[in-house]
């Protein structure tokens, strides 16, 4: 039994996933992140950088990567592809000034090899902000239809009320899940 | 750590014969062996604190309380700290039965230790106040402190427009700051906006640094991160430290300010000591920044002041 094989018996004891969360700054990761481990939101500073948390949820052990979105920042997203399981792609669905940066961005990521197989989960955050557009009005400007390389799905969001946050962390989980864990 | 809770248990049921005993064989109560004996500053006014804190005497708690109420009421502030506090002394040296003609003194640096621990309390207040408040561009105050800030840093640039990509040369994200302040609030502006008025060469110094075409980094957002930074050890009393050894300065917000800008010039030396690979080590320095300010702070006699010299050579 070689090295790696050891590892992916102890991943897949351990049900590790990882999950890159990104997007354009002001869209919202660190306050999901936040959000989603129970922590205060109401004290974000801009990242820069990154935050990693590891939690717990539903069994499986969850290693989120945060990685900071604004514009200098973004050439160095690639230094966290190598074995994504999930990417949760995070919209500032009141921001539609910038919805074309967002397509390209998100264009020029799924274009990526290292990702080639990791599901991807699009955040509509902010949806509780008058303004926000709707989930038809995203999907067509993200032309998110034409993704044929990768399992996604679309889910309207709040970090601030907490809104489907959990349901679409679900959705991603059970898709990689169904993929890296049912082989055995 | 079982050790540990039965010996903070155990000095719980000590600690009132542990003070008679010294009461008895000192003739002094612990408010005054702690006047005379500990260091004027942080070392003094935290003990003061703690026995104040710690007193299971009657009037003492009530006086604990009675000042917790001013603060809440946002009425502690200097004009009326003869109103509020020359009661509260001389209650508190009738129930420990010091005579205040003997004790003149210990008066003089109890009254300077309650200015400094009730101040730093307003301050927190002061201070949440001004995170709390959003960054508002209808808000006419905020956009001129905003385009202040501009003019103080790059004063021979011109601002063409409000919403412009210039903004990124100081350091924030995109083309409108306003969405930069985010948890921070008006706070960040305000903290920044000081750097930059009462530091003028050594915000220039700073600025010029995050340009650096190698080592460079975010002015405006490693501001605001640290904006975070100092709130949160404010917050946690960490920087009382600072705050209690300022000679001749209460608790402040100004106070605060200056610890900023301490905190800024200093990570900006750390960083750029440190030859970052690149942008994205910002969240390791930034942890180690953060450990080395706690742990000068952990030490009661640390005073941080800014080394401008190196500014003019």
């Amino acid at each position: 039994m070689g090295f790696l094989t050891i590892l992916k018996k102890l991943r897949q004891k351990e049900k590790e996933m990882r999950i890159l969360m990104l997007g354009l700054d002001n869209a919202g990761k660190t306050t999901i992140l936040k959000r989603f481990n129970g922590e205060p939101i109401d004290t974000i500073s801009p990242t820069l950088g990154f935050n990693i948390k590891t939690l717990e949820h539903r069994g499986y052990k969850l290693n989120i990567w945060d990685v900071g979105g604004q514009k200098s920042l973004r050439s160095y997203w690639k230094n966290y592809f190598e074995s994504t399981d999930g990417v949760a792609w995070v919209v500032d669905s009141a921001d539609a000034r910038r919805l074309a940066d967002c397509k390209r961005e998100l264009r020029a990521l799924l274009r990526e090899e290292r990702l080639a197989g990791a599901t991807l989960l699009v955040l509509a955050n902010k949806s509780d902000l008058p303004g926000a557009l709707s989930l038809q009005q995203l999907r067509e400007a993200l032309e998110l239809d034409s993704i044929k390389t990768h399992h996604w799905r679309i889910v309207r969001c709040s970090a601030v009320t907490g809104e489907n946050l959990l349901e679409g962390m679900d959705w991603m989980l059970d898709d990689i899940a169904s993929r890296i864990f049912s082989i055995d | 750590m079982i050790i540990l809770k039965i010996w903070s248990v155990l000095q719980w049921y000590l600690r009132p014969f542990i003070k008679w005993f010294l009461r008895k064989t000192t003739r002094l109560c612990e408010l005054q062996r702690i006047c005379y004996g500990e260091q004027a500053g942080a070392p003094r006014t935290c003990s003061v604190e703690k026995s104040l804190m710690l007193s299971r005497t009657q009037c003492v708690k009530e006086i604990v309380t009675y000042l917790d109420n001013v603060v809440n009421e946002r009425r502690f502030v200097s004009e009326y700290f003869t109103d509020i506090l020359d009661p509260s002394i001389s209650i508190i040296m009738r129930a420990k039965k010091i005579n205040p003609k003997l004790h003149e003194s210990f008066s003089v640096s109890f009254r300077k230790c309650l200015e400094s621990i009730w101040s730093y309390k307003s301050l927190i207040i002061a201070i949440e106040e001004l995170r709390c408040c959003q960054f508002d561009s209808n808000n006419s105050e905020h956009e001129k402190k905003l385009l202040r800030l501009w003019d103080l840093l790059v004063p021979d640039d011109k601002l063409e427009a409000r919403v412009t990509k210039k903004w990124q040369h100081i350091g924030f994200q995109g083309d409108d700051p306003k969405t930069d302040f985010r948890g921070m609030g008006i706070l960040g502006l305000e903290n920044l906006l000081f750097f930059a008025t009462e530091y003028p060469q050594a915000s220039s110094h700073v600025l010029s640094h995050s340009l650096h075409p190698k080592y460079g980094y975010t002015f405006a957002i490693v501001g605001i991160n640290l904006t975070s930074m100092a709130y949160y050890l404010l917050q946690d009393g960490s920087a009382k430290t600072y705050m209690f050894n300022a000679r001749n300065h209460l608790p402040s917000i100004n106070l605060f300010h200056r610890f900023y800008c301490y905190l800024f010039f200093e990570f900006d030396k750390m960083w750029i000591e440190s030859k970052p690979e690149n942008i994205m080590e910002f969240s390791i320095i930034f942890k180690r920044f953060e450990n080395a300010i706690r742990t000068e702070l952990a030490d009661p006699a640390t005073v941080f002041r800014i080394n401008i010299e190196i500014d003019t050579i």
